[in-house]
């Protein structure tokens, strides 16, 4: 079920809440819980069990590491054969025949797998809960409807941010409920809504329609690499800013996810402000553990390229993933050594660089294999025999570039400066708030074009 | 600001409940008038339709077709892109020169291809000795939809309907062209329909008749039908606009008409139907045969024709003794014999562009 579609926001919602706030607080996890089981069964009703198996193990293997720690190792080590090994099953083994049959040239058929929504995700989160629990950063959970209920929580299930279980044990047992917490719930869920339905889907719409085009130009193809990492930003930040919106309503604080990563002038500055959650992560779980920038140089050069291969790799399973991922591992690399300290004397060219090679990035990370998108950034700089320019290039750059330059200048913070500094459009907030909600509702109604990008990670 | 949180609360708290107790009471129409179509029904409950996720998508498009308030929604959206957002079109639909219009684009080959072909195999079955020269010949005309008068000088994306034009002409060689475009303008069509008004193409009828040497002038009564006319863009579109008039024009020869396959030249029962232009010659009919007993040449004329032929045919059938139209989107072409008598005829072919571009309904 998507957060923005009139299932989840008129039927699905109000009847959680309802629920949620007549249940006893001591049995609010579990009405979270059942309700998160709905929520992830509506569409895939047959792969809650594996979801469920999974925090069965997290949940055996954590008690086990605590009450038997002479071999917590061990007990480490086989949580994360099953938890991995479900993701590395259900999300790469096709990747891996596919590959495998190129290099032997063996036809070993495709198992077709169905790819069970937001399994990457859950999955990091009980990895990090028993290793963790391993570390002795946090007790086991003995309740395992709680931990049940952190891993299958709705809000963050699908598309996370990638909620540490250390980040929110206390409040899995406590946790405030106000009208202040819930507004501000609210605020943000709309906020969320809004730059996903109005913004991000609509950008996704421009891109399918370049793709669709047997009239591109060069123009053209730049606009989509504007348009498409516009509609990332806004379609995966949106989503994040739903689910931290409906976990203050439901009194969690998870953490922030994104902090403006377009206004970053390096690509390490990037990274620290896109998907925040999954970035820490993997510094937390792989990179420091590898020894991180604590060791001599080719150690570290080789901990950023493990590091950032996998990365890719978490977002898909197909080599332009992988190509993603290490195409931001050399950017680092480059800037760790030469160019950072250069970056940092020009604000303009900094942010110039880093655009432009984030835009790039992006161009790999959506295209359908290796070869489209080498010929699509080919055919930013001029190869093929696209014209500069054309009438479907100037119609729908005429027909788009107000959202553009909306979605440009939300994804830095001057709205938010603009919009805290006069009084009364604070006052006017609650009115804003309801508009927008009946705008993305009109959307929805009236629309057809409403994917989301992270659903198959 | 704890005012502000709690009116925060309570305005979203009430819109939400509200509209949420709205959708699960299942009291909205089953029928959209605006969009002419039958919404989703509720979809039906089984474990395999459940397990496989069927259920979830049924349900999703029901939701959406059956929301409260659709039509004011589907406005407030059609205004937010338009006007909000200044998006050039709402699901393609857009405004010009006081015109509701669809882009049409890109030209479609396939779907030409597709007409011309099955244009050939009628003429190859059922008058394959009718040519450009023969007594009896074979004639084509393309009617340009109004974008071809609005879309680009209004900066939105064009068929070349010069380009289709040559095309046309080159797969059917065996038809005389007549061409019909200079004599057209955007205003010869309804503001908020895809089709031309009768009251404004008597010189289109008047140059097909001497084209196909039939030269002949009439003098037509003009009669406005006192209902409004809220063409089919209106729905579609969701804009709120001013619904155009039907104008049709009479005389003693259409008066005197003998109409086989429609409820008469103008059917009055259609007026107020959901699609009022369906007045001329009943809307959607496979063959209709308009025999006029005030020539009496013997001359026969069939038409293959679209809706546009509706309201043009009887501004033809003056010339004639009697005038055939088939549309071959309601009877299929191999059995065209039983309904249709080809001999000592002239034969037409005049579509409109639309069709042309999106010609998979003919067969």
């Amino acid at each position: 079920m998507l957060f923005s579609g009139i299932p989840f926001l008129y039927y699905f919602l109000p009847c959680v809440l309802l629920l949620y706030f007549i249940t006893p607080k001591k049995l609010k996890n579990l009405t979270l819980l059942l309700t998160s089981l709905v929520f992830y069964a509506w569409g895939e009703p047959r792969l809650v069990i594996l979801m469920l198996i999974t925090v069965s193990i997290g949940y055996g293997f954590g008690l086990l590491t605590e009450f038997v720690p002479r071999v917590k190792r061990l007990w480490l080590i086989l949580a994360l054969v099953f938890e991995l090994g479900f993701l590395v099953y259900f999300k790469y083994v096709d990747f891996f025949i596919t590959n495998f049959n190129a290099v032997t040239g063996l036809s070993v058929p495709l198992l077709q797998v169905a790819l069970p929504i937001g399994i990457s995700f859950y999955t990091f989160q009980i990895v990090s809960y028993n290793i963790d629990v391993y570390r002795g950063d946090v007790p086991a959970q003995r309740n395992p409807i709680d931990l049940a209920a952190y891993i299958a929580l709705f809000p963050q299930l699908i598309a996370g941010p990638i909620v540490r279980y250390s980040d929110v044990v206390a409040q899995l047992k406590e946790r405030t409920h106000s009208f202040d917490k819930i507004a501000l719930g609210i605020r943000r869920f709309i906020l969320g809504l809004s730059k996903k339905i109005l913004i991000a889907n609509v950008l996704g719409e421009l891109c399918d329609t370049f793709k669709a085009s047997d009239d591109k130009s060069v123009l053209f193809y730049w606009i989509y690499a504007i348009a498409f990492c516009l509609h990332v930003y806004f379609d995966f930040s949106g989503y994040s800013d739903m689910a931290i919106g409906l976990g203050k309503i439901f009194g969690f604080d998870f953490m922030e996810n994104f902090n403006y990563p377009f206004i970053s002038k390096s690509a390490t500055e990037f990274w620290r402000r896109w998907h925040m959650s999954l970035g820490s992560w993997f510094r937390d779980y792989v990179y420091i553990p590898m020894g991180g920038s604590r060791v001599n140089k080719g150690r570290m050069f080789l901990n950023i390229l493990v590091v950032w291969l996998l990365t890719g790799f978490w977002h898909g399973a197909a080599w332009n993933f992988i190509v993603w991922g290490l195409y931001f591992a050399v950017l680092l690399l480059i800037e760790k050594v030469f160019i950072l300290k250069f970056l940092n004397k020009s604000k303009v060219l900094s942010h110039i660089y880093l655009l432009f090679f984030v835009m790039i990035s992006f161009v790999i990370f959506n295209a359908a294999s290796m070869g489209e998108a080498f010929e699509y950034i080919g055919a930013m700089f001029g190869a093929g025999d696209n014209p500069l320019i054309s009438a479907e290039t100037l119609y729908y750059l005429r027909s788009y570039i107000v959202v553009i330059v909306i979605a440009a200048i939300g994804a830095t913070p001057l709205p938010k400066k603009l919009v805290s500094a006069p009084k009364f459009l604070q006052y006017a907030e609650p009115v804003v708030l309801l508009g927008l909600l009946a705008v993305c509702t009109a959307y929805l109604v009236d629309g057809s074009f409403n994917p989301f990008l992270y659903f198959r990670f | 600001m704890k005012i502000k949180n709690i009116i925060t609360v309570l305005l979203c708290a009430v819109f939400l409940f509200g509209m949420s107790a709205w959708c699960f009471s299942g009291q909205t129409p089953e029928y959209s008038e605006s969009e002419r179509r039958l919404l989703e029904g509720f979809p039906e409950v089984s474990w395999d339709k459940i397990s496989s996720g069927k259920f979830a998508s049924e349900f999703e498009k029901y939701s959406t077709d059956r929301f409260p308030m659709r039509d004011t929604f589907r406005t407030i959206k059609a205004y937010a892109r338009l006007y909000g957002f200044m998006q050039k079109d709402n699901n393609d639909l857009f405004t010009a020169d006081g015109h509701l219009s669809k882009v049409i684009y890109p030209h479609n080959p396939v779907m030409t291809d597709h007409a011309t072909e099955l244009f050939s195999t009628v003429r190859d079955k059922y008058f394959p000795n009718l040519d450009k020269d023969t007594e009896n010949k074979i004639y084509l005309a393309v009617i340009p939809d109004k974008n071809r008068y609005l879309a680009a000088d209004n900066g939105y994306l064009s068929l070349d309907y010069d380009e289709i034009n040559t095309i046309i002409q080159e797969k059917m060689p065996y038809a005389n062209y007549i061409e019909v475009s200079d004599l057209l303008s955007a205003d010869d069509y309804y503001f908020t329909d895809t089709h031309w008004r009768q009251d404004k193409i008597v010189d289109v009828a008047e140059r097909l008749k001497a084209e196909m040497n039939h030269k002949s002038s009439v003098e037509y009564k003009e009669n406005i039908m006192p209902y409004d006319f809220n063409g089919v863009y209106v729905g579609q579109s969701a804009l709120i606009v001013e619904p155009d008039t039907i104008t049709y024009l009479t005389n003693d020869i259409i008066d005197n008409l003998v109409v086989e396959g429609a409820n008469g030249v103008y059917d009055m029962t259609k007026v107020q139907s959901k699609d009022p232009y369906e007045m001329f010659l009943s809307g959607t009919q496979p063959v209709i045969k308009l025999t006029n007993p005030k020539n009496t040449t013997g001359d026969r004329l069939v038409i293959f024709r679209d809706s546009f032929g509706s309201s043009i045919a009887p501004l033809l059938v003056d010339a004639y003794s009697e005038v055939t139209l088939v549309d071959l989107r309601y009877v299929n072409s191999s059995i065209l014999d039983m309904f249709v008598d080809f001999s000592d005829a002239d034969v037409l072919f005049m579509y409109s562009t639309v069709l042309l571009n999106d010609s998979l309904s003919m067969k």
